[in-house]
């Protein structure tokens, strides 16, 4: 416990957070249409992987029922923006209830004492139903051709604008962000990592586990949701095809190339692997190998991932979620 | 906060596109020796075969420069890949805008991905010329700046349901497809036509991709003795299907398939005349891929491409670059894009000799291939059909 | 038309059982769920093509060739790549084993990725008409040789002293050691197994199908649905689990809907995780906490 930070080192912790999101706001200035594309799609990939991590880091649940979070919340704001005329802004925290609502739903296999690989394959096999339902419910999906988002100005500025999404997306995930990290840091956070480590001797403690480990759920269920509904927004095009096994893939690499169960860990996992097959566009088709060899190798090399690196060089980085070298 | 707030506002509009279409956007990727042309296709992913409809785009471009080029420009393709998937795709389209500022764009092999840019490459503005993908919506409602250089799924669909109907006594028809948007995009204008004339589909069957067993599916069709099967599968399942249907003795009952297969490939899998003797597909060329007709546009592929395997994608995207060649000649050495796009909606029956349906774009209507070829087995031979037993 | 969709579902389940089986062997020994192994499906589908098409060898020889390459990848994947993370948590070895298929697909993709290769059939027989039964050379192609493979691999098991020893693995992998086992060799031996039987699998849906790169996603999912019906852990519960979710497969496809095949294997793990949860003949599943 050496490495924890001091009372200094946690107000330039404070200061750091809030530091990048207010550089960020001047980046619009540099970049082209193209560029914030790729920037608004990594801040999506921030919560998609947070979320994520909360279940498999932070709980230690092989539950991979992340996209299907994901999916739910990009229908959810779709459909209600397309079928019932809701302005696109409310869905995002609606996207997010039915996220959670998801996630209540993944929690009832873990709490019916479902788990490890057991959970991970109902959890596989929900996503992929959930995918079948889109494909087949199409007065309601637009089946196989997807849903349009329609076409909706906020500010006077159409939605379809980058640099206006960006803004909008910069203040959901800062929010959710945030908001995770104040919930990881206090008496539910420590319990959440207490039943990871051992749920007995949790209940023993008289936690109240099953309450635990549904609200983790719920709660990674609404941050991905609400990425959900920024995703529908980004595309402007919902189609059921987004939501399969590469997605799932995808996110599994950031949270482990970030770290697991580390809310830097997920931020820095997701912004890198959003952006390095960017520059791999050169060579299509790479993009498995890369994949499967950069997991192959984190998990052999740095099981910890980019964050423990970080904490090596400061305490400032340091998040108490997990025993250093467990 | 409030200063934040106008800070916002102002980064906003000032990052808002630039909306005045001037003389400098008019010439954008053009220079006096080249006009880029951004090429967008799954070039990685598990729809890559598709990329070989590009393919052939691209030798067609590599023959016009060696010839000289037009009024002195050679045709450049910046590739890009969009992995089949919307997101990657709509990346791909605004790095080509916006980025790396190309004069148009030609391609696109999948419906969805192109669904998805509509939007943005409507509002952008740059001519583009889909090449491969088929789904009606991507050019209907008509968008001034995009050309569909392809029979659309529509005019595929109708053609399909045409030729079942062209058979004699046709009362009885039975659908088989995959559920996905490719298949829909056949299946459900055919549909329309059939209903048109009277035939309701007596039987709705799906057989989704990686399937190896067709047995439940031509079980049900036993029971229900269809005259003519409109097979909206891919190429794979295609051939167990095919298979399984001669396996449980129907192989007398026709099966129409879509531009996804094609006769040649389809016996080889099977590696059985018996079984595809009765297979018919939508066929978009004057002649069969391996006719005297096609065989110079096979020579151009290899010359560029010499590893290229030809398929029936190979030739899909040949037809609209000609096109493109003849309205950039005829838009004049002082080329703009809205020159461009006012030439591509003078071009009328054009004949590329390669497709077997001309193209014509007009102002109200930018689905430029209205119709389709059908082939088939006669005598033996692979044949290009008008309609039943009547040859092209 | 019953009979007639109990032998199709029969010789898919056949197939399925055997993707069961060998996701079983490596868990039963190394507590490795392989969520990797589609794709040694997928590799094995590839290799008995490159062998048969590509250096011309008869398709037999060509399927043992095959299984004994696989048999060394299996064995090396154990060695490289899953010993340094086997003391972590369980998502480390899930992870290490999607990222292994990732690779295998890859290079799969790499290579192949444009084409979609077919595969000359490798049983060509008239069929057999049995009144309104027609039994076809595939089928019993694929029967066939899944049971001959599967009376020699119990048989083994059982009879044999190598067999006796796994079993003792089996029960107790500590135990085993205490009596001197070397249970490392036994974890190289699973994970070769285990490879082998998978793209065994793969080498016998390859001439009934086509080749890609995404073939052995479904293949996953089905041994898991096998695995789960037939009680997790359990090898003859594997086999069962694949012969009836094939014959499930085409009950629901033909009686309900064809829509409905793609996700029988979907709704069988969630019916059977819920309601029976240790399966047809496999302990328990669920923790009690």
């Amino acid at each position: 416990m050496s490495n924890m930070p001091t009372p200094r080192q946690q107000s330039l912790r404070t200061v750091l957070f809030w530091a990048v999101p207010a550089a960020l706001l001047f980046l619009p200035l540099a970049t082209n249409a193209y560029t914030q594309f790729i920037v608004n799609g990594m801040l999506i990939s921030v919560l998609v992987t947070l979320g994520f991590s909360l279940v498999i880091g932070n709980l230690g649940q092989l539950a991979f029922a992340n996209t299907a979070f994901f999916g739910i919340g990009a229908y959810a704001s779709a459909i209600l923006s397309a079928k019932l005329g809701i302005p696109w802004i409310l869905t995002v925290p609606l996207a997010g209830a039915f996220g959670a609502l998801g996630g209540f739903l993944a929690s009832v296999a873990a709490l019916r004492g479902i788990r490890s690989y057991y959970l991970a394959i109902i959890t596989l096999a929900f996503g992929e139903l959930m995918r079948w339902a889109y494909l087949h419910a199409k007065p309601l999906t637009g089946g196989t051709d997807g849903m349009p988002m329609p076409r909706e100005t906020m500010f006077g500025i159409s939605l379809s604008d980058d640099t206006l999404k960006f803004y909008i997306f910069l203040a959901v995930t800062v929010l959710l962000v945030k908001g995770t990290l104040n919930l990881m840091r206090s008496r539910f956070g420590r319990a959440v990592m207490a039943v990871r480590e051992n749920e007995i001797a949790t209940a023993s403690l008289a936690i109240p586990t099953a309450r635990v480990i549904l609200a983790t759920f719920a709660w990674s269920g609404l941050v991905v949701g609400c990425a959900g509904a920024l995703f529908a927004r980004h595309v402007g095009h919902v189609f059921p095809e987004s939501f399969g096994m590469l997605q799932l893939i995808a996110s599994f690499a950031m949270v482990l190339v970030g770290g697991l169960g580390s809310v830097l860990g997920a931020v820095l996992g997701a912004v890198l692997l959003t952006a390095l097959p960017e520059y791999l566009r050169a060579f299509p088709g790479m993009e498995e190998l890369f994949f499967g060899l950069i997991v192959a190798a984190v998990l052999v090399a740095m099981p910890r991932g980019l964050a423990s690196l970080l904490r090596r060089l400061s305490p400032v980085f340091t998040e108490r979620y997990y025993r250093e070298g467990a | 906060m409030r200063r934040i707030a106008s800070l916002l506002a102002a980064l906003a509009v000032s990052a808002a596109p630039a909306l005045a279409q001037d003389a400098a956007w008019e010439t954008e990727g053009l220079t006096d020796d080249a006009i880029t042309i951004g090429v967008m296709g799954p070039f990685s992913g598990n729809a890559a075969s598709y990329s070989k409809a590009l393919i052939g785009m691209m030798a067609y471009y590599d023959k016009i420069n060696d010839e000289g080029g037009v009024h002195g420009r050679k045709l450049v393709a910046v590739q890009e890949d969009t992995a089949c998937d919307s997101a990657k795709g709509l990346a791909a389209a605004k790095k080509l805008i916006s980025q790396d500022k190309v004069f148009m764009l030609q391609g696109n092999s999948c419906s969805g991905v192109a669904l998805a840019l509509r939007p943005t490459i409507e509002e952008s503005g740059v001519p583009w010329i889909v090449a491969h993908a088929v789904s009606d919506s991507i050019s209907d409602p008509l968008a001034k700046n995009i050309f569909h250089g392809v029979p659309t799924g529509g005019a595929n669909g109708r053609a399909m349901a045409a030729f079942v109907l062209s058979k004699p006594d046709t009362k009885n028809v039975a659908i088989i497809e995959h559920s996905n948007d490719w298949a829909h995009s056949y299946s459900n204008p055919a549909r329309a036509y059939l209903e048109e004339h009277g035939v309701t589909p007596s039987l709705e069957l799906t057989m989704e991709r990686g399937q190896t067993d067709a047995t439940a599916q031509v079980l049900k069709l036993r029971q229900e003795k269809p005259d003519f099967i409109i097979a909206a599968l891919y190429e794979a399942e295609t051939a167990i299907f095919l298979r399984d249907l001669k396996k449980y003795g129907m192989g007398d009952i026709p099966v129409m398939g879509t531009a996804g297969t094609d006769l040649e490939n389809t016996l080889k899998r099977t590696g059985d005349f018996d079984t595809v003797k009765n297979y018919y597909v939508i066929h978009s060329y004057v002649d069969n891929l391996d006719g005297p007709k096609m065989a110079p546009w096979g020579e151009m592929i290899h010359k560029y491409y010499p590893d290229e395997e030809l398929s029936t994608f190979s030739f899909v995207s040949i037809g609209s670059a000609e096109a493109l060649v003849a309205a950039l000649e005829a838009a004049g050495p002082d080329l703009t894009r809205s020159k461009l796009m006012a030439a591509l909606e003078e071009v009328r029956d054009f004949d590329t000799g390669i497709l077997s349906d001309p193209i014509t774009w007009t102002p109200e209507d930018h689905q430029g291939v209205k119709g389709s070829a059908v082939a088939g087995f006669v005598d033996g031979s692979p044949t290009v059909l008008k309609a039943w037993g009547q040859s092209y | 038309m019953l009979m007639q969709l109990t032998l199709g579902g029969l010789s898919q389940g056949m197939i399925y059982a055997l993707v069961a089986l060998s996701l079983t062997v490596v868990y039963r020994s190394t507590t490795v769920v392989n969520f990797g192994h589609g794709d040694f499906v997928m590799a094995g589908a590839f290799l008995s093509y490159v062998l048969v098409v590509l250096a011309g060898i008869a398709f037999l020889p060509a399927a043992a060739l095959a299984m004994i390459a696989m048999f060394a990848l299996g064995v090396l994947f154990n060695r490289g790549l899953i010993r340094p993370v086997k003391g972590g948590p369980h998502i480390g070895l899930a992870l290490m084993c999607i990222a292994a298929g990732y690779l295998l697909r890859g290079i799969a993709r790499m290579v192949w990725g444009r084409e979609v290769l077919p595969m000359p059939p490798a049983f060509d027989m008239e069929p057999i008409f049995i009144g309104n039964l027609v039994i076809t050379g595939d089928a019993v192609f694929i029967i066939g040789t899944v049971l001959v493979l599967l009376l020699v691999f119990f048989g083994l098991l059982a009879l044999t002293d190598l067999g006796k020893m796994v079993q003792a693995v089996y029960q107790s992998p500590r135990g085993a050691r205490l009596i001197g086992l070397n249970v490392e060799r036994f974890d190289d031996f699973a994970w070769g197994v285990g490879a082998a039987l998978g793209a065994l699998g793969g080498i016998l849906v390859a001439p009934v199908s086509l080749l890609h790169p995404d073939l052995g996603a479904s293949f996953l999912i089905k041994g898991f649905a096998a695995m789960t019906l037939g009680g997790f852990g359990s090898l003859g519960g594997a086999v069962l689990g694949g012969v009836l979710l094939g014959i499930a497969e085409q009950y629901a496809g033909a009686y309900i809907d064809s829509a409905l095949i793609e996700i029988t294997a979907y709704l069988v793990i969630v019916l059977v995780l819920f309601i029976r949860p240790q399966g047809l003949f496999g302990r328990k599943a669920v923790v009690k906490v």
